[in-house]
């Protein structure tokens, strides 16, 4: 394997993508999501799923069962959705957190910011104290957290530097996006099932080199030579248009007012960037959206889309236009995802060979997985 | 023993009334229930102010400082 990852990490005129089983095996699959997702900062949802003190939505990430919270007094937490006692699951389906979390098990009560507040009959019928029982360290385990661009970023190992440490390029590039987003409603949400290996969602969002191919209604008024690449390796790669137009009404008319402050680039500018290793996100003047691929198994993903915009009162016929108009577009690359999966079963295959040219985003994710991989299996073997 | 056999009716009655309680996750209703359960059983009180303050806690309830106020001075509860 190393051989082959070393392969990945060549100047990209001489380089291999990663082998087909990088795709198709389980284990590795389970080695990926502990390396590239677990130790990282990886999306796990977005702030606005619980968007009231007391919204509790249960979620499974890397095998892991997670419970997001936004406590009482309205920060959003992630914990490990296990009762200290037994490792009952506390919340099995998204709901509104009244006082507590109470474990269905044995009643362990907890408050939504973790703290064990009651063990009812831990010493026996009545008295829900006991010596050995120390409240103070049996709270929720809690997951690292932060938030940008309403997604929730979380870093299961614990490990990782804080998020804006590791990720101050992209912050500093899109600095100009830090400010209140407002998350469109029910419109402005929706999931993807595809069948492929959340890595090729990353491979095929980084490139514009498919664009006239695969939207052939995009290239109308975005060509090929109106993108440029961005990479930033070991942290984010993707590309970005010079001819963004804003999404009008049927009357020509601004659909949606631009965010505050944004520079002249932004007037024509629009950028896509995988924020590595499973967020694809999207800014424009008018609107952003992100794209949290949760991996379901080697060869199964789903894509949660969220769409954002820089007023709350905007209307929401045309937010879902918009929004219907982008699902057309990432719908547009299942095919090619899912194509791209079938052919990692072809024993022939690779690891491909990348355009200089136009796949230099798509090589920095590949470059930047493999040197994790192999870095770990370096310590491993240490 | 017509106080036992009353004594025995309300129990009965107290007990029916949980039930339905339970079966509609009535908190509110729990509380009540068990608080008299308390009241019913002073030998076993913490036992049965522990159930009600434990609903009380999971919806919110305002009752939840007194019920752990009264655990409190049983002993049972910190």
């Amino acid at each position: 394997m190393s051989d082959a990852l070393s392969a990945v990490c060549q100047p990209i005129t001489s380089a291999r993508g990663l082998p087909n089983a990088h795709y198709t095996d389980e284990a590795l699959f389970a080695r990926e999501n502990d390396v590239l997702l677990a130790r990282n900062w990886a999306g796990l949802a977005v702030a606005s799923d619980v968007p009231e003190p007391g919204d509790a939505v249960p979620l499974n990430f890397c095998g892991q069962p997670l419970l997001l919270v936004r406590d009482k007094s309205g920060k959003v937490r992630v914990f490990q959705n296990v009762c200290r006692h037994r490792g009952m699951i506390l919340v099995d389906a998204p709901r509104k957190i009244e006082g507590v979390i109470r474990c269905p098990y044995h009643s362990w009560c907890y408050g939504t910011d973790g703290r064990l507040v009651t063990t009812p009959h831990v010493g026996g019928p009545g008295q829900n104290t006991h010596d050995a029982i120390d409240r103070r360290l049996l709270g929720l385990i809690e997951v690292a957290s932060h938030i940008w661009m309403d997604v929730v970023f979380v870093n299961l190992s614990g490990s990782a530097p804080p998020f804006d440490v590791v990720h101050a390029d992209l912050l500093a590039r899109w600095q100009e996006f830090d400010q209140p987003l407002a998350p469109g409603g029910a419109e402005s949400r929706f999931s993807l099932e595809v069948a492929c290996n959340w890595k090729l969602a990353v491979e095929n969002y980084c490139e514009s080199y498919h664009l006239p191919w695969v939207h052939p209604g995009l290239n109308a008024i975005s060509r090929l030579e109106d993108h440029y690449n961005i990479e930033q390796p070991g942290a984010f790669s993707g590309q970005g248009t010079e001819v963004y137009q804003q999404f009008r009404t049927p009357d020509g008319a601004a659909a949606f007012p631009d965010f505050d402050g944004l520079g002249p680039k932004w007037d024509t500018a629009a950028e896509y960037i995988t924020l590595y290793p499973n967020v694809l996100l999207g800014v424009h003047r008018d609107h952003v959206f992100s794209i949290l691929l949760i991996p379901e198994n080697c060869a199964r993903t789903t894509e949660r889309v969220h769409l954002s915009y820089a007023a709350t009162d905007t209307d929401p016929e045309l937010r879902a236009a918009n929004a219907t108009q982008w699902r057309a577009v990432f719908e547009e690359d299942i095919f090619v995802v899912e194509g791209m999966q079938r052919g990692r079963n072809a024993s022939g295959f690779d690891g491909g060979a990348f355009s200089p040219a136009m796949d230099g985003p798509t090589h920095c994710f590949h470059a930047w997985a493999a040197a994790a991989l192999q870095e770990v299996s370096h310590h491993a073997a240490e | 023993m017509l106080q036992n056999k009353q004594a025995r009716q309300d129990d009965r009655a107290l007990d029916l009334a949980l039930q339905a309680a339970h079966a509609r996750s009535d908190k509110k209703m729990l509380i009540a229930l068990y608080a008299a359960a308390a009241a019913r059983r002073p030998e076993a009180a913490a036992y049965f102010l522990t159930h009600a303050y434990v609903y009380a806690l999971e919806s919110g309830a305002r009752d939840a400082a007194p019920l752990r106020a009264r655990l409190v001075a049983l002993g049972a509860e910190v």
